[in-house]
């Protein structure tokens, strides 16, 4: 037996090697850069969905409400960013979390000496700042469609954050807490949902009461919120529950979803 | 071994909802630092169960792990930080390149950025894995993706190694590389726990051995002390001419299954059953045989059973090298070699151009009645 081609560390680094692992910050971000890398390769195809997404609100709706008043127009204009950054947290997130779970990456990356939390946070972070692009894009196509003007509140970027880091700890923790099957189904009920049937690129009196009703409680709504008056601050406010409401989700999501990863079988 | 880096006792596990059944049925088992210790069973033996609750993932109904003292039932987190992991399935690195991927790993791990590098491109090198070290983790085969998986869990090792079937898919020339690092894992000092159904192989490498069955360890020792009772006994594999079927009585019980003829003979009757196979072949009544000393597969598929064996084989012979001398005939140094398991690894090598790898062997120490493949 060849022991020369072998590559052996001599007993020094090997102690110094299998000493205290990584911080828990420098290894979030080197699961952050884990992800990414491993989400890169599909970042072009995920901007085309984006595209996608944004002209399919805009203009598609256009389509169906013809020449829209300037209210309308608005609404329609500023819920395209909100249906690609959501869309993104909700339905791409669950669906990649659900994939790592089948096919057991998650449950590897569980055996590294790496605290619960970090993986949680590594993959919010990806989450969060790979929805961006598509958000952006989406205000610039409802603007050149519907020649609004947007009034931004100087809290725009930070909401927008939060929206998304919001939609990525739901979208998380759906998929970590209901099994990987019901989770892809769930995402592909949610893409209608939120495209049609909640209160983001139309005002909520449009739907029946009790769908209405079913949002109050829902985190979409106030997601739209968010970002409809951060864009258009002058026209559109910012209600104090929906704040709330919003804070809610978000912590319950994260809690749902470190416990999900804590979880042993 | 008394200071065990692995101390595992008493341990159960049932999961719910697969029929009560116990993956883990009262386990004993103890790795010691500068040992490699083999996990051997078939598919849903609890060998995976087992790895699974040293890392925290699945969570015992009864028993302690200790993992250098620590409880890591009560702190898997601390267990972590002592233990590397391969696991079965391969990790999935699309996107990334291998050596990327082991890289990182070895970062998270907490390894210095320059150490890091230097030991990655190392391994690397010395896994024969250059020529993909930079090509993109879905271009590659899977054998150089498991050969990844082992690298990117021994860049940094834990003090506690765990490779859940590292030689799963990887080229026989690379396999042999493997076994060395495994083997010089060990020889640095680390304690690796070794779960394997590549039986041949292992037992080169292992220096402690148990045998899981049904959750529970049947057999645990050096493979010295399991392979004693064959000891001077050596297995005939005979492919038959087309339904010929007259064996002499030194053959005693033969397994047959489809073409293929397997039975123990003692080591003194060993010539004349060469004399007796050479007859046969020469008259067409085999196309080939081997004898070769009995091993401590033998011994394994005995403890275990034959009907859920048929994995056992899955390797295809331990070295591309060796299969040019699968001739009609056995060797001189196959019957001279009965008595020392070295000669075990260039005896093995028919089985390779057979192309039917594992049903014999499963058959071995079956009753002589006739059976069809148990898959």
């Amino acid at each position: 037996m060849s022991v020369t081609s072998v590559a052996r560390a001599d007993d020094a680094t090997v102690a110094r090697l299998s000493g205290p692992t990584a911080g828990p910050l420098r290894a979030t971000l080197l699961l952050a850069q884990w992800q990414l890398r491993r989400q890169a390769q599909f970042m072009p195809l995920l901007v085309v969905v984006q595209v996608f997404m944004a002209v399919a609100t805009v203009v598609g709706y256009g389509l169906l409400v013809g020449d829209p008043d300037p209210t309308t127009a608005l609404y329609l204009a500023t819920g395209a960013p909100t249906i690609t950054l959501i869309t993104v947290g909700l339905v791409m997130t669950p669906q990649m979390v659900a994939q790592a779970r089948t096919e057991g990456s998650l449950d590897w990356m569980r055996t590294l000496p790496v605290p619960r939390w970090a993986f949680l946070a590594a993959d919010l972070t990806v989450w969060t700042l790979i929805a961006l692009p598509g958000m952006v894009l989406g205000v610039f196509t409802g603007v050149l469609r519907f020649h609004v003007d947007l009034s931004p509140a100087p809290w725009l970027v930070p909401g927008a954050l939060a929206v998304s880091l919001v939609s990525a700890a739901v979208g998380y923790a759906m998929a970590s807490l209901l099994p990987p099957q019901v989770a892809m189904l769930i995402t592909q009920a949610l893409v209608f949902i939120v495209l049609l049937f909640s209160p983001v690129s139309y005002p909520s009196e449009r739907m029946p009461q009790w769908l209405q009703t079913a949002h109050d409680w829902l985190p979409i709504e106030p997601m739209a919120q968010v970002v409809r008056s951060g864009l258009a601050h002058d026209t559109f406010t910012m209600p104090l529950r929906s704040v709330v409401l919003l804070v809610v989700w978000g912590v319950a999501a994260v809690v749902g979803a470190a416990a999900a990863l804590r979880r042993r079988a | 071994m008394a200071t065990a880096m692995l101390s595992i006792r008493g341990l159960r596990k049932t999961y719910r909802g697969r029929n009560g059944a116990r993956a883990n049925d009262g386990i004993d088992l103890d790795v010691a630092p500068g040992t490699v210790v083999g996990l051997l069973g078939h598919n849903g033996a609890g060998k995976t169960t087992l790895v699974n609750q040293v890392v925290g993932i699945v969570r015992p109904d009864e028993g302690t792990i200790r993992v250098d003292g620590v409880d890591a039932v009560a702190r898997p987190d601390l267990a972590r930080a002592l233990v590397s992991v391969q696991a079965q399935a391969n990790v999935p690195i699309t996107g990334l390149t291998p050596r990327r991927a082991v890289e990182l790993v070895g970062r998270i791990r907490g390894g210095e950025l320059a150490e890091v590098r230097a030991r990655t491109a190392a391994l690397l090198e010395s896994l024969d894995l250059m020529q993909w070290a930079d090509t993109p983790a879905q271009k590659v085969s899977g054998g150089v993706a498991r050969l990844t998986a082992f690298a990117m869990t021994t860049v940094v090792p834990g003090r506690l190694v765990v490779l859940d079937e590292p030689t799963n898919d990887v080229d026989p020339v690379r396999r042999r590389l493997l076994w060395q690092h495994i083997r010089s894992l060990a020889d640095d000092g680390a304690a690796v726990l070794l779960v394997t159904h590549n039986v041949r192989e292992a037992e080169r490498v292992v220096d402690h051995l148990a045998v899981l069955d049904q959750g529970r360890v049947v057999a645990a020792g050096t493979p010295a002390d399991l392979a004693a009772d064959v000891r001077g006994s050596l297995s005939v594999e005979l492919d038959l001419a087309n339904g010929w079927r007259e064996f002499p009585a030194a053959l005693g019980d033969v397994a047959v299954i489809g073409q293929r003829a397997v039975a123990q003979v003692a080591a003194a009757d060993a010539a004349a059953v060469v004399a007796w196979a050479q007859e046969n072949v020469e008259s067409g009544h085999l196309e080939r045989y081997a004898l070769v000393p009995a091993s401590l597969e033998d011994v394994y598929v005995q403890l275990v059973g034959p009907e859920r064996t048929a994995t056992v084989g899955d390797d295809d012979g331990p070295a591309a090298a060796d299969e040019s001398s699968t001739g009609g005939t056995a060797t001189g140094g196959a019957a001279t070699g009965a008595t020392g398991s070295a000669a075990t690894g260039s005896t093995a090598t028919g089985r390779a151009a057979t192309g039917q790898p594992s049903t014999g062997r499963a058959a071995t120490g079956q009753p002589s009645t006739e059976q069809e493949d148990p898959r």
